[in-house]
Parts: C-alpha cells; structure tokens; sequence
C-alpha cells in the first residue's frame, strides 16, 4: 500500500476524515487498493486496544509531588530572614518534629522488642498502644508549623487501621482550617479512605464551601464522587453559584455534579 | 501554566491533579513498571518547574507536557542504554506462552496478547498508538512532540496498527499450539 492510502487509513483510524474521505476509503477498498480484510482486522485491533487498563498510581506519587513543591516554593521565598532567625525556623520547623519523631519511634520499637520477649499473649495490647501512639503523633505533627511535617502527618494516618473521633476531628480541623494547599489536597486523600465512617463523610461534604482553593475544590470533588457522596450535589451547586472559579473547575463541578445526581 | 510561569506555584497542584494519571497511564503504557512510571511522572513535574520560563503559551498545553514526558523517557533509557533497542519481531523467538495462558478465559488472554503485542512494537511506534490512541492527541500534536511532519506519523501509525495485528496473530497461533 502506498503511503498516501497508509496515511488516509490513519485519519480513519482517528475519525478525522470528513464525508469525502470516507468515501475515498470506501472506493479504494472497492478497486482494491486497500485490502479489504487487512483493513478490517486493522480498524477492529483499533477498537479492541480498549482492554487494555492500567493501574493507578499510589499515593506516594501524590506525597512526593507535594513534598517537592513546598521545598521548591521554600526556595523561591525572597531572602528576609537574619541568619540567627533563620536558623530559629530551621530548628523550629523541621529538625524538632523529626527529633520527636525518631525518639517516639525509637521508644516505641524499645517497648515493643522488651515486650514480645517476656509474653506473646500482650501483643493485641501493644497493637492497640502502637495505634494510640500513632495517632497521638500525628495529632501533634499536624499543630506542627512546618508544612513538610503536616504533611507527613497526615500520611501517617495511612498506617492507622481504624481511626478514632480525635484523629477523624483533627484531620477535619486541618482540611477546613490549614493554610498549605497541599496539605489541605492529602486530607482529603487521608480521609477518603475512611470514607465509611458517617463523621467523615458528613465532615467532607461539609467543608466543601469552606474552600478558597480550587485544587482542593477539585480534590474534594473526585472525593465525594468515588465515595458516592449525593447529599454533597447541593453544597457543589452552591459553590457553583457564589464563587468566582476558573472555567476548567467550573466544567469539573458540572461532571461532579451530574455524576452525583 | 502560564499562572505557574508567573510565580504561583500552587497553580501546579491544578495540573498535577488533572494531569498525574494521563501522564502515570502514558508511561506505564510504555515501561509496564509502576514504580517507574510514577518516578518519571514525578520527573515531568520536576521539569515543569525547572524550565517554566520555557513555556510560551502557544499551543497546547498537553503537547509541551508530553514533550517533556517523551524526554523524560528518553533520558531515563539512554542511562541504562536501552532506548530504542527493541530487537524487530522474530517469530522464531517468541518464547513461551505467559504462565497459566491456557486457563484464562478468552477474553483475558486476548487482552494479554494485546499488551504483549504492544510491548514489542519499537519506542516511536508505540508512543504514537498510546498518544493517539489512549491519550487523545491529534497527529499533528504528535508530530510536534516527535519532531516530524504529520504525514509521517500518520504513516507509523498505519505501520504501528499493521505490525500489532500480525504480532497478535502470530502470538495467538503459537501459543494455542502450546
């Protein structure tokens, strides 16, 4: 087949080809230009390449974009800071939580090693402390004032098998209440898996009007939506109606909205 | 982007929940490794932000973004020497039939030989079936990221569609006769 007739298969292929080009087709396969059953089994395979899905990324595709955006938007903050302040916002911002993190995980691996030599049958007791632990830290990184740490904190609710009302009411302060975009975006991801309990789900149908964001709007849609979140139909139309947003958000609504209703 | 460009870099956050699972779908279509895919993903993020002043608002936005993501590739395949060196399609090598072939139902085993099939086209070939065709490009968004004329992938697409359909017959007779 020549390359003129292999390019006008391609645009059929793409459904780019107008009534006449469609008539083309159609006569070159009818002189015989174009085989017939190639040009079949070629348009069905174009079909068929459907089935083939791909899996979604993790979430450390998301805490790792995060993590390098804040580190680029520290970056590029003017320089105002002398350097024994800056050295104050060092210490107060990262290398404190991370101490107190490696100090609770080094009493806590202490603990744990000392008592599963002396008696195996405490080990759903220690499981239970190991989860209140957890989640004592998290509640206390997210009060934390670097954005890295909140947003680890946050992940760490990933490793809670069940959550409490505290943590629940803690994640739910941060999503309506902290001033990083990005840690506003992975509450929402850290809560949508505990998208079963009526408290979260209650608690992100409500925040949604409390959001300036657009990316957490858009977070918080994809959220409700894949939970099934109907009530929250209403307070995405309100936002609709009273915020000014970019027209790309606003069509992301319209879908959320039709697929809720 | 062009809000990017100016300095609000939050507005990045917006792109990457729009655009992260094209992008993850876009390389693990071409590298079938998840880890990878979401290591160059966050490479093409990276180089969003590294050479933003580079983007000039002509065009589309997802063209200059698959651009980056076709170089990310690139340059991700040229450090292990790999790139482009898909051996041609040998029937005499094909190897055996993936394990438990013969007790999947014969939908799943079309769709495995569907995706053994792609694996084997060359890089250009394939990129332009998975931008056509799982991504939505238009040729000529195509041929701006691969740097040639719109007839030519017009035409590697026909050969793409054609050498997939006679990978596909040939696995599937050789691996029934199994």
């Amino acid at each position: 087949m020549n390359e003129k007739y292999e390019q006008l298969v391609a645009d059929y292929l793409a459904g780019s080809l107008d009534e006449e080009g469609k008539l083309r087709v159609e006569q070159l396969i009818a002189n015989g230009e174009i085989e017939l059953i190639e040009f079949k089994a070629i348009e069905q395979l174009h079909d068929e390449l459907d089935v083939i899905a791909t899996p979604a990324p993790s979430s450390d595709l998301s805490t790792g974009f995060y993590a390098m955006l804040e580190k680029e938007k520290a970056a590029s903050r003017p320089f105002s800071f002398s350097a024994v302040e800056k050295l104050k916002a060092v210490f107060a911002e990262l290398t404190m939580p991370r101490l107190v993190y490696a100090c609770l995980l080094l009493i806590i691996g202490g603990f744990i090693g000392d008592q599963f030599g002396r008696n195996e049958s405490k080990l759903e007791e220690l499981s239970a402390e190991m989860q209140d632990m957890r989640q004592m830290m998290m509640v206390s990184m997210l009060e934390g004032a670097s954005t890295t740490d909140r947003i680890r904190a946050v992940n760490i609710s990933a490793e809670l098998p069940v959550a409490d009302e505290k943590a629940i009411q803690a994640l739910l302060f941060t999503l309506n209440n902290d001033k990083s975009v990005n840690v506003r975006v992975q509450t929402v991801e850290a809560l949508s898996r505990w998208g079963d309990n009526e408290m979260v789900r209650e608690g992100m149908v409500n925040a949604i009007t409390n959001q300036d964001s657009e990316v957490v709007i858009i977070a918080l849609a994809d959220a409700v939506v894949s939970l099934g979140l109907k009530n929250s139909a209403k307070e995405l139309e309100e936002l609709l109606k009273y915020k000014e947003l970019d027209i790309n958000v606003q069509q992301k609504l319209q879908t959320s909205i039709a697929a809720l209703l | 982007m062009m809000k990017v460009k100016g300095g609000d870099l939050d507005k990045l956050g917006l792109l990457f929940e729009r655009y992260n699972r094209p992008l993850f779908s876009f390389f693990y279509r071409l590298t079938s490794e998840n880890s990878l895919s979401e290591d160059l993903v966050q490479s093409v993020f990276e180089r969003m932000l590294k050479y933003r002043t580079t983007y000039s608002g002509n065009g589309a936005f997802t063209t200059w973004m698959f651009s980056i993501a076709r170089n990310a590739h690139i340059d991700h395949y040229r450090k292990n020497k790999r790139y482009n060196e898909i051996e041609d399609f040998d029937e005499e090598r094909i190897g055996e039939a993936p394990p438990e072939y013969a007790e999947l139902d014969e939908r799943t085993r079309r769709k495995k030989l569907l995706e053994l099939a792609l694996n084997k086209l060359d890089s250009e070939k394939k990129e332009v079936v998975i931008l056509s065709r799982y991504e939505g490009l238009r040729y000529s968004e195509i041929a701006e990221i691969q740097e040639v004329s719109e007839s030519a992938v017009k035409v590697r697409m026909f050969r793409a569609m054609k050498e997939l359909k006679d990978i596909v017959n040939t696995l599937s007779e050789e691996y029934s006769d199994e």
